[in-house]
C-alpha cells in the first residue's frame, strides 16, 4: 500500500498533517499577506479583543496587530524549532553513532559524559548557557539545542548499538572499509529514519523549551516576535485580559499536537508490521461476524463446522479458513497437516476465538464443545473453557512462555484462573505435572525462568500448562517443530501417553507427515485454507488420494529405505488473498487438467476417508 | 543484587565528580559577578572589585574548583552571597519542598500516564484511546507555567477550592491536609508533560507486547482479560516504560523551576534560577550538585528495579 | 468485558474523589484570621539587616522592625524625631548632636543608648571594626560624610562630618540608618541578617525560607502599639500568582499592583491606595560617543518619545510624565516651571536632520524587571517603536536586573547607546550627585554612566550639598534642573506613583511617599 495511502488511515496523523500543511501554508505566505507591521505600536488601542475591526485577533499590550504578530511569530518559532532540532539532533546523533559504532572505551567515556549532562537539570543548563552566551534568541536556541544534544545521543547510540552487531557491518569490516564509509554508507542509512522522525517530534519541543525560556525573560528580544516570547509577554495580562494569551497559546498547541499526531502516524507508516494490520492489539477474543445459518449441534467431543476465519487488512480480504470441518471424540488424536500458510494454525486458534482480531475474523461455521457454540460466546463462557477444557499447546514456547515470570509462577496461574485453590496448592499440583511430563528436579524447575531452560523443558512446560486443568481437548500447534529428533520423540511418546491414560483428545497439528504416522488416529490435510483429504493414518499414508497428499508424503524420509528422493513441491501455495477459481492446487499440480481450474471442487467420499479432487491418485470409496 | 547496588553506587561517583566540573566551568564561564548582585543598584566598579578579591573570586580557576571541592567534600558547602546564608543550609531547608512536589508529580505521573496508556492500548482506535491521546497531546503541548496559571484562575481564584500558592497555609495549618491542598494544582501542572509523554510511549509499548504470542498463550489458559492486560501485557511493557520513568524523572525535577515560580513553591528549583541570574557560585553549585546527586540516585534505582523486573538482565 | 467496567467504575471513582476533595476543600480556602495582617512582597527579602539591603523590597520589612534616629513625617519627605528626641546642628553644619529617647529597649532585651548608636556606624563606616564583616554595607556612602561618632552621655551622641551635608538629617530617616542592636550583632555575627533585632514596633518571629517573614506586635514597645497581632510577609515573585492570591483572599495586602490587574481591583472588596514618589525613569544616553553626544539628537529622542502614551497607557496612568530630572515629590527642590518635552516627532526629525543623524542604529539596554523598572520591557519596546517612527534603528538587547546592573554601572562607553534607569531616593541630592557631575563617571566611582559633564551643574550640584539654608538648596536644584533638562543627557520618562491594594478588612492604611511600607498603624478585622 503507498505511504501516503497508510497515512492517511490514520485519521489522527491525516489530521496533523492537515494542520501542519495549513500553518505551513499560512507561514510561507505570511510576507505577501496583507497584514499590519507587526513591531508598530499604538498604545492607545491596547488589549483590543478579538474581532474588533481592523484586528482579527485584537492587539496585544502595546496595541500591535496580534495575528501579524501571530504570523510572524509562528514563522519565527518554526524555523527556531526546526534549527535547534536539527542541530541537537545532528550533534546528538553523531555523538550516539560514534559511542554505538566504536562501542567499548569510546562509548563508556562519551555515555559518562551523557550522564552527566542528563543529571544536570536541564532547564538550568539552558538558562546558565543563555546567561553565557548573553541574551538573544539566537543564544537561546543554541541553549536549547545543546541541552537536547544527549537525549538524542542516547537515543541514537541505542540503535546503533543493535545495529553494529549485525552481520552486513562485520561483512563491511571484512571487506576492508573504512570506519568512516561503513558508518556513513552501511550504518547512517539505517539509522536515518529514526534520528528523522525523533526531529520532527523533537520540533515542537523546542518550540515549548524557548517558551519557557522566554518565562524566564531569556528569549527573543524586543519588537521581534515568536510564540514564546508572545506568551511571555501576554503574562503580565493573563489575568485582565487572558486572549493575548491564548492566541499564542493554541498555536504552539496546534503546532506541537500536529506534529506529534503526524510523527506517530509516520512512525506507524514506516513500520512494515502495520501493513499486514498487526500494529493494532489482539482483543480479547475473535472477531465475530457470521452471515449464513449456524450449522446444527453434533454429538462430537468437539467438532469444527464449515469453519471461515478471514483477516481483513484495509480493503483486501484473506480467507485463510475457507469452510473447515473437522471433530474428535474422547481418547482420538486427530492430525491436521499441510505447509505453512494452509490454514491449520488459524483453524486451531479459531476455535477458543484465539486468532488476532483486528485482523482476523470468523464470517461463518461453528466451533462445537459438547454441542455447545464456542463461536461467538461472551467473552466469559469462552474464558471460562480456555485452558480449562480445551487446552493448547505452542509452537516455539520460548515466544510463547512469559519471559517475566517463573515457569512455576505461569502454571500456578493456569490452575488458578479455573480453580479456587491456595497457592501452595496449586504449587503442588505444578510439581506433579512437571513429574508428569518428566521434568527433573521439578521442585527446583518451578523456580525457573523460561529462559533459563531448554527448548525441550519448555516445551514439556508448555505441555505440563495444558494439562494442568485436566481437559478434554488439546490443541498441540506444531509442538515439536523446533526440538531436536530425539527430544521430539519423546514429547510425542508423552503425549500419546496422556493421551491413552486420561482419554484425551488431541488435534496435533504438523506439517510433518513422519509425526503424524506416530501419533494419530486420523489425520486431515489441509491446503490454502479448506480440507483436502482426510482419514485414517495408516489409509492415506498408504493410499494418498490427493496428488497433494502424495507430494506431502514423499517429503518424508523414511529410515530403512535408504536415500530416496526427496521430492520438494515446486511452487508456492497460493495467497489466500486471490485464491484460483476451481482446485487451489491446481497451478502446482501435474496432473491438473482444464475442468480442475473453474467451479467449486467438493469433498467427495464416505467417511472416515474424503478427498477433494476431480482426479484421485486412488480412488476411495 | 546488593554487589549490583554497590557497583551501580560505584560507578556514580565519577559522573558526579563530572558534574561538579561542568558546573564549576558554565558558572565560571558566565559574564557577571556575584559583587553586582550583593551590592545591588549602587555598585560601583571599585567596590565590585573590591568585594570580589574578599570573596577569594581573582584565584585561578583550578584551585578554586579544588579548594571548593575539598570543603565541600568535608561538609561545607560554603555561603551563598545572595542569600547571605551557609548554602548547606538553605539547600536542605528547601531541598525537601522540592522533593515532595517533585516526587509526587513523578508518582501522579507514572501512575495516570501508564494508566492512560494501557487503557489507550486496550481500546487502541475507541473512544477512550481517542479521548486520552487527545488529552494527553493538551499535557504535552501547553506549557506548565500557563497551565499552573489557568489552574490557579480556575480552582482557586473562581472557585475557590484549592490554596493558590504556597506549601502551606501561611498562618497556621501545616498539617498533612493542608499540605495536600496545596499540593494538588502544582503537582498536576508538574506532571502534566510528563503524564504525556509516559502515556504515549506505554500506548505503543503496550501495543508491541499485546501481540506477542504469550499474550495469546496468557489467553489460551483462560487468564481474566483483566489480568492479561495489567499483569502480563502490563508487565512486560514496563521493560521498556521504566528506563524512560528515569528520563522522565529528571524532567519533573527541572520542569519544577516553572511549577515553583507560579505556585510559589519553597523549593530549590526557583532558589537555583535566582541563584544562577544573581551569579551565586557557590549556591549554583551546590544546588545542582544535589540535584544531580538525586538524579543518578533515582537512575540507579531505576536501573534496580529493571534488574528486579527482567530476569534476563545479568546483575 | 471486564476492563470496560473497571475503567468505568474507576472513572466514577477518580470523579467522585475529585469532588469530595472539591467539597471538604471549601472551608479550606477559609479568610485569614483577624489580627494577621499578610502582606504578598514582590521578592524574597535578601537579609532583614537594614545596613545590608538595597531594595525597596527588603525595606519594606525592616521599617517595621527597626527604627533610625530620624523618620519621616507620615505623608511627607520631611524628618521628624524617631529614636532621636531632638538635635541640634553647628554653626558650621559639621557636627550633629542627638539627644536620644530614654528608656528605649532592642527586642532582645538591651537598651538603646549612646554606645548602640556609635557601634552602628561604625559598624557601617569603620573598616576596623570587629564587626565591619558583617557587611557588606552596599549604601554606606549615605554616611560617608560622617568623620566620626562620638558617646557624650549616655543619652547622648554626636556625628563630626567632614563637611557640611545637607542631606544627613533625611539618610538617618533612611532604612540604612535603621538602629540595630549591637548585642544581637555580636551574637548572631554574619547571620544576623536573619536573626534581626531593633526598637521597632513589630519583633522578628521567623523566616521560612521562601514562605514567609513572620513578625509580631512588640509589647514592650515606647510609642503606639501595633494594630495587628501578627504581619506575615510573603514573597510571591510571580506578579499574576500575586494578583491571583490578592482575588482569591490568600493576602490581605499588596504592593506594586501590575497596571493590567489594577481593573480586577475596582469592583468592592478592595481598596486601591496611591502615592507618588520620589521616583524617576529614565534612558541614560551615551554622550560620550556616537549620535547622542550631540545635544540634539538627545533633545530629538526626548520629542520623539511618547511619554503621554506610556504613563496613561503602557502604566495604566500610574504614573505621570517626567519633565527633568528631579521627581516632584521634592516638593521644595523642584522646579514646576519646567514642562517635560512635548511629544513632537516633526521636531525630532528636523533635529535629527540637523545633526545628521537620520538613520542612526542604536544598542539599547534594557531590563526585565528591577527595583522602580515598572514595566520595562513594554516601555522599552514602545519606545524603541517611537524612536523607529522618526527614523533611528533602535536594537533592544534586554538583561535580568543584576546582569544589568553590572553592564550599565560600568559605563555605557563601546557597548551601547542608551539604557533604562529608574532611582527612588530620599533626598533631592542622592540621584544628580551620583549620576551627573562629571566626577560620578564609572571609572571614578559614580553612576554616570553616560559621561554627561557640565561644569555649571558640577558646581550647582556641590554647592546644594553642602549649603545649610533649605531655600538657597532649592534655588540651586531649581536651577540645575534647567539646565539639564535643556542638554538632555537623559530621556526624562515617568515618575511613579507607586499603589496598594487592600482587602475591605484592612484598616488604617496608607502609602507613604518615602516608599516604605508602614504597618504600625494598620489594624484587620
Amino acid at each position: 500500500m503507498p505511504f501516503i495511502q497508510l497515512l492517511f488511515r490514520n485519521r489522527l496523523a491525516a489530521m496533523g498533517a492537515v494542520v501542519l500543511t495549513v500553518i505551513l501554508l499560512l507561514v510561507l505566505l505570511t510576507p505577501l499577506l496583507p497584514l499590519p507591521d507587526p513591531d508598530v505600536t499604538a498604545t492607545a488601542d491596547r488589549f483590543q479583543t478579538p474581532f474588533s475591526p481592523g484586528h482579527l485577533l485584537g492587539t496585544d499590550h502595546l496595541g500591535r496587530d496580534q495575528l501579524s504578530r501571530l504570523l510572524h511569530g509562528t514563522r519565527l518559532s518554526l524555523a527556531v524549532g526546526i534549527a535547534a532540532a536539527a542541530i541537537a539532533g545532528f550533534v546528538g546523533s553523531a555523538i550516539g553513532i560514534i559511542a554505538g559504532y566504536f562501542g567499548g572505551r569510546v562509548d563508556n567515556m562519551i555515555m559518562r559524559g551523557v550522564d552527566m549532562l542528563m543529571a544536570f537539570p536541564y532547564i538550568l543548563l539552558a538558562l546558565a548557557i543563555v546567561a553565557a552566551l548573553g541574551p538573544g534568541l539566537m543564544n537561546a536556541l543554541i541553549a536549547v539545542a545543546a541541552v537536547n544534544v544527549p537525549f538524542f545521543a542516547r537515543n541514537i547510540r541505542g540503535i546503533t548499538v543493535g545495529l553494529a552487531e549485525r552481520e552486513f557491518i562485520d561483512a563491511a569490516r571484512l571487506a576492508g572499509m573504512g570506519h568512516t564509509r561503513i558508518i556513513l554508507s552501511e550504518l547512517l542509512p539505517n539509522v536515518l529514519p529514526v534520528i528523522i522522525i525523533a526531529m520532527s517530534t523533537t520540533v515542537g519541543w523546542m518550540i515549548l523549551e524557548t517558551a519557557g525560556l522566554s518565562f524566564l525573560g531569556l528569549g527573543s528580544q524586543p519588537p521581534q516576535a515568536d510564540l514564546g516570547s508572545m506568551l511571555g509577554e501576554a503574562r503580565s495580562a493573563l489575568i485582565s485580559h487572558p486572549f493575548t494569551s491564548v492566541v499564542p497559546g493554541v498555536m504552539i498547541f496546534l503546532i506541537v499536537m500536529s506534529i506529534n499526531l503526524l510523527g506517530d502516524g509516520v512512525r506507524d507508516a514506516l513500520d512494515p508490521r502495520l501493513r499486514s494490520g498487526a500494529l493494532s492489539r489482539p482483543r480479547a477474543t475473535t472477531l465475530v461476524q457470521r452471515n449464513d445459518p449456524v450449522p446444527a449441534a453434533t454429538e462430537d467431543l468437539l467438532a469444527i463446522q464449515d469453519l471461515q476465519t478471514q483477516f481483513h487488512a484495509g480493503n483486501r480480504v484473506y480467507k485463510a479458513v475457507g469452510g473447515v470441518s473437522l471433530s474428535v471424540s474422547p481418547g482420538e488424536c486427530l492430525g491436521l497437516i499441510g505447509e505453512s500458510g494452509s490454514g491449520k494454525s488459524v483453524t486451531a486458534l479459531s476455535v477458543m476465538g484465539l486468532v488476532a482480531s483486528p485482523p482476523g475474523v470468523i464470517t461463518g461455521g461453528a466451533v462445537r464443545f459438547r454441542g455447545d457454540d464456542l463461536i461467538g460466546a461472551p467473552y466469559e463462557t469462552l474464558r471460562r473453557k480456555r485452558g480449562d477444557r480445551v487446552a493448547y499447546i505452542f509452537q516455539d514456547p520460548l515466544a510463547t512462555l512469559h519471559p517475566l515470570y517463573t515457569v512455576g509462577d505461569q502454571l500456578i496461574e493456569a490452575i488458578q484462573s479455573h480453580h479456587a485453590v491456595s497457592r501452595s496448592a496449586a504449587r503442588d499440583k505444578a510439581i506433579r505435572l512437571f513429574k508428569a511430563v518428566r521434568i527433573p528436579n521439578a521442585e527446583s524447575r518451578v523456580g525457573n525462568y523460561p529462559h533459563e531452560m531448554s527448548g525441550g523443558m519448555r516445551q514439556r512446560v508448555g505441555i505440563a500448562m495444558a494439562l494442568a486443568n485436566d481437559p478434554d481437548v488439546i490443541i498441540a500447534d506444531e509442538p515439536t517443530t523446533a526440538l531436536d529428533v530425539t527430544v521430539q520423540a519423546q514429547i510425542l511418546a508423552l503425549l500419546d501417553d496422556l493421551r491413552r491414560d486420561r482419554g484425551l483428545a488431541i488435534i496435533f497439528i504438523t506439517h510433518d507427515f513422519g509425526v503424524v504416522g506416530q501419533l494419530c488416529d486420523r489425520v486431515a490435510v489441509m491446503y490454502a485454507g479448506r480440507i483436502v483429504e482426510q482419514g485414517p493414518t495408516q489409509s492415506v499414508l498408504e493410499t494418498p488420494a490427493h496428488p497433494y497428499t502424495k507430494r506431502l508424503i514423499a517429503c518424508v524420509p523414511e529410515l530403512g529405505r535408504g536415500r530416496r528422493e526427496l521430492a520438494a513441491i515446486p511452487g508456492l501455495p497460493p495467497s489466500v488473498e486471490a485464491l484460483p477459481p476451481g482446485c487451489a492446487f491446481a497451478p502446482r499440480c501435474t496432473k491438473a487438467q482444464d475442468d480442475c481450474r473453474s467451479g467449486q471442487i467438493a469433498l467427495t467420499g464416505s467417511y472416515p476417508r474424503a478427498v477433494r479432487c476431480l482426479h484421485p491418485e486412488e480412488a476411495i470409496g | 543484587m546488593a554487589s549490583y547496588i554497590l557497583k551501580r553506587l560505584l560507578s556514580a561517583i565519577p559522573v558526579l565528580l563530572g558534574i561538579t566540573v561542568i558546573v564549576f566551568l558554565i558558572m565560571a564561564m558566565i559574564p557577571g559577578d556575584p559583587a553586582t548582585a550583593i551590592l545591588g543598584a549602587y555598585a560601583t566598579p571599585e567596590n565590585v572589585e573590591k568585594l570580589n578579591r574578599s570573596l577569594g573570586l581573582d584565584a585561578p580557576l583550578v584551585q578554586r574548583y579544588l579548594i571548593w571541592l575539598g570543603n565541600m567534600l568535608t561538609g561545607d558547602f560554603g555561603r551563598s552571597y545572595s542569600l547571605n546564608r551557609p548554602v548547606l543550609d538553605e539547600i536542605t531547608e528547601r531541598f525537601s519542598a522540592t522533593l515532595i512536589l517533585a516526587g509526587v508529580s513523578f508518582v501522579l505521573c507514572s501512575v495516570m500516564g501508564i494508566l492512560a496508556g494501557v487503557v489507550s492500548a486496550a481500546r487502541q482506535y475507541g473512544l477512550a484511546d481517542k479521548a486520552i491521546t487527545f488529552t494527553v497531546l493538551i499535557g504535552i503541548s501547553v506549557p506548565s507555567f500557563f497551565l499552573g496559571m489557568m489552574m490557579i484562575l480556575l480552582f482557586a481564584v473562581r472557585l475557590k477550592w484549592l490554596p493558590v500558592s504556597g506549601m502551606y497555609a501561611i498562618y497556621g495549618g501545616g498539617d498533612l491536609w493542608d499540605l495536600l491542598k496545596h499540593l494538588v494544582m502544582p503537582a498536576l501542572a508538574l506532571s502534566a508533560v510528563a503524564t504525556g509523554v509516559i502515556a504515549r510511549l506505554s500506548r505503543s509499548a503496550m501495543l508491541e507486547v499485546l501481540r506477542q504470542d504469550y499474550i495469546r498463550t496468557a489467553r489460551a489458559k483462560g487468564v481474566p482479560e483483566r489480568r492479561v492486560i495489567m499483569g502480563h501485557a502490563l508487565r512486560s511493557a514496563m521493560v521498556s516504560i521504566i528506563p524512560v520513568l528515569g528520563i522522565q524523572a529528571g524532567f519533573v525535577l527541572s520542569g519544577s523551576v516553572f511549577i515553583e515560580i507560579v505556585f510559589q513553591w519553597p523549593g530549590v528549583g526557583r532558589m537555583l534560577v535566582n541563584a544562577i541570574l544573581k551569579r551565586d557560585l557557590l549556591l549554583v553549585q551546590g544546588g545542582v550538585v544535589f540535584v544531580a546527586a538525586c538524579y543518578v540516585l533515582f537512575n540507579i534505582m531505576v536501573d534496580v528495579a529493571q534488574s528486579l523486573l527482567d530476569p534476563r538482565i545479568k546483575t | 468485558m471486564k476492563l470496560v467496567k473497571w475503567t468505568r467504575r474507576g472513572v466514577c471513582a477518580a470523579v467522585g474523589a475529585v469532588m469530595i476533595a472539591g467539597s471538604l476543600a471549601l472551608p479550606a480556602v477559609a479568610q485569614t484570621p483577624p489580627g494577621v495582617l499578610i502582606v504578598g512582597q514582590i521578592a524574597e527579602p535578601k537579609s532583614l539587616d537594614p545596613a545590608a539591603v538595597t531594595a525597596v523590597n527588603d525595606f519594606r520589612i525592616v521599617v517595621n522592625l527597626y527604627e533610625g534616629l530620624t523618620r519621616y513625617r507620615p505623608g511627607t519627605l520631611e524628618v521628624e524625631p524617631a529614636l532621636a528626641e531632638s538635635w541640634t546642628i553647628s554653626d558650621d553644619g559639621t557636627e550633629y548632636t542627638f539627644k536620644l529617647r530614654p528608656g528605649v529597649k532592642f527586642h532582645d532585651g538591651t537598651n538603646f543608648d549612646a554606645e548602640a548608636v556609635k557601634f552602628n556606624f561604625d559598624r557601617m563606616l569603620d573598616e576596623n571594626h570587629p564587626h565591619h564583616d558583617t557587611g557588606p554595607f552596599p549604601l554606606s556612602f549615605f554616611f560617608s560624610a560622617i568623620e566620626k561618632t562620638e558617646v557624650v552621655d549616655d543619652q547622648t551622641v554626636r556625628f563630626t562630618l567632614n563637611a557640611p551635608y545637607a542631606p544627613f538629617l533625611s539618610n538617618l530617616a533612611y532604612p540604612t540608618g535603621l538602629m540595630v542592636s549591637p548585642a544581637a550583632v555580636k551574637e548572631f555575627g554574619a547571620d544576623f541578617g536573619r536573626h534581626p533585632s531593633g526598637t521597632g514596633p513589630f519583633t522578628f518571629a521567623e523566616w521560612r525560607s521562601n514562605e514567609a517573614v513572620v513578625v509580631e506586635r512588640n509589647a514592650d514597645y515606647w510609642g503606639d502599639m501595633a494594630g495587628s497581632d501578627v504581619v506575615v510577609f510573603r514573597p510571591i515573585t510571580d506578579a499574576n500568582t500575586r494578583v491571583a492570591e490578592m482575588l482569591a483572599g490568600g493576602i490581605d495586602l499588596m504592593v506594586e499592583v501590575p497596571p493590567t490587574s489594577l481593573s480586577q481591583f475596582k469592583g468592592d472588596g478592595f481598596e486601591v491606595a496611591q502615592q507618588a514618589g520620589p521616583h524617576v525613569w529614565f534612558l541614560i544616553l551615551n554622550a560620550k560617543e556616537g549620535p547622542f553626544s550631540d545635544v540634539r539628537v538627545r533633545q530629538a529622542a526626548n520629542y520623539a518619545i511618547n511619554k503621554a502614551a506610556i504613563v496613561n497607557d503602557v502604566l495604566e496612568g500610574t504614573a505621570e510624565v517626567a519633565a527633568g530630572p528631579t521627581p516632584p515629590a521634592f516638593a521644595w527642590a523642584y522646579n514646576d516651571e519646567l514642562e517635560p518635552y512635548p511629544y513632537d516627532p516633526d521636531k525630532a526629525r528636523a533635529l535629527l536632520a540637523d545633526a545628521g543623524a537620520e538613520g542612526a542604529e542604536l544598542t539599547f539596554y534594557v531590563t526585565e524587571g528591577g527595583s522602580g523598572m515598572l514595566d520595562p520591557i513594554a516601555m522599552g519596546t514602545a519606545i524603541q517603536a517611537d524612536l523607529a517612527a522618526v527614523g533611528l534603528k533602535v536594537n533592544i538587547e534586554t538583561y535580568e536586573w543584576n546582569t544589568f546592573l553590572g553592564e550599565v554601572n560600568p559605563g555605557l562607553e563601546g557597548k551601547a547607546d542608551m539604557a533604562e534607569m529608574a532611582w527612588m531616593t530620599n533626598d533631592p541630592d542622592t540621584l544628580p550627585y551620583l549620576a551627573l557631575r562629571t566626577e560620578a563617571w564609572p571609572d571614578q566611582g559614580g553612576f554616570n554612566s553616560g559621561y554627561y559633564s557640565n561644569p555649571k551643574v558640577d558646581e550647582l550640584l556641590e554647592s546644594a550639598r553642602t549649603a545649610v539654608d533649605q531655600d538657597e538648596r532649592a534655588r540651586l536644584y531649581k536651577e540645575m534642573q534647567a539646565i539639564v533638562q535643556e542638554e538632555a543627557p537623559w530621556v526624562f520618562v515617568a515618575n511613579w506613583k507607586q499603589n496598594a491594594v487592600t482587602s475591605d478588612r484592612v484598616q488604617g492604611f496608607a502609602l507613604e511617599p518615602s516608599f516604605l511600607l508602614h504597618l504600625q498603624g494598620v489594624t484587620k478585622d
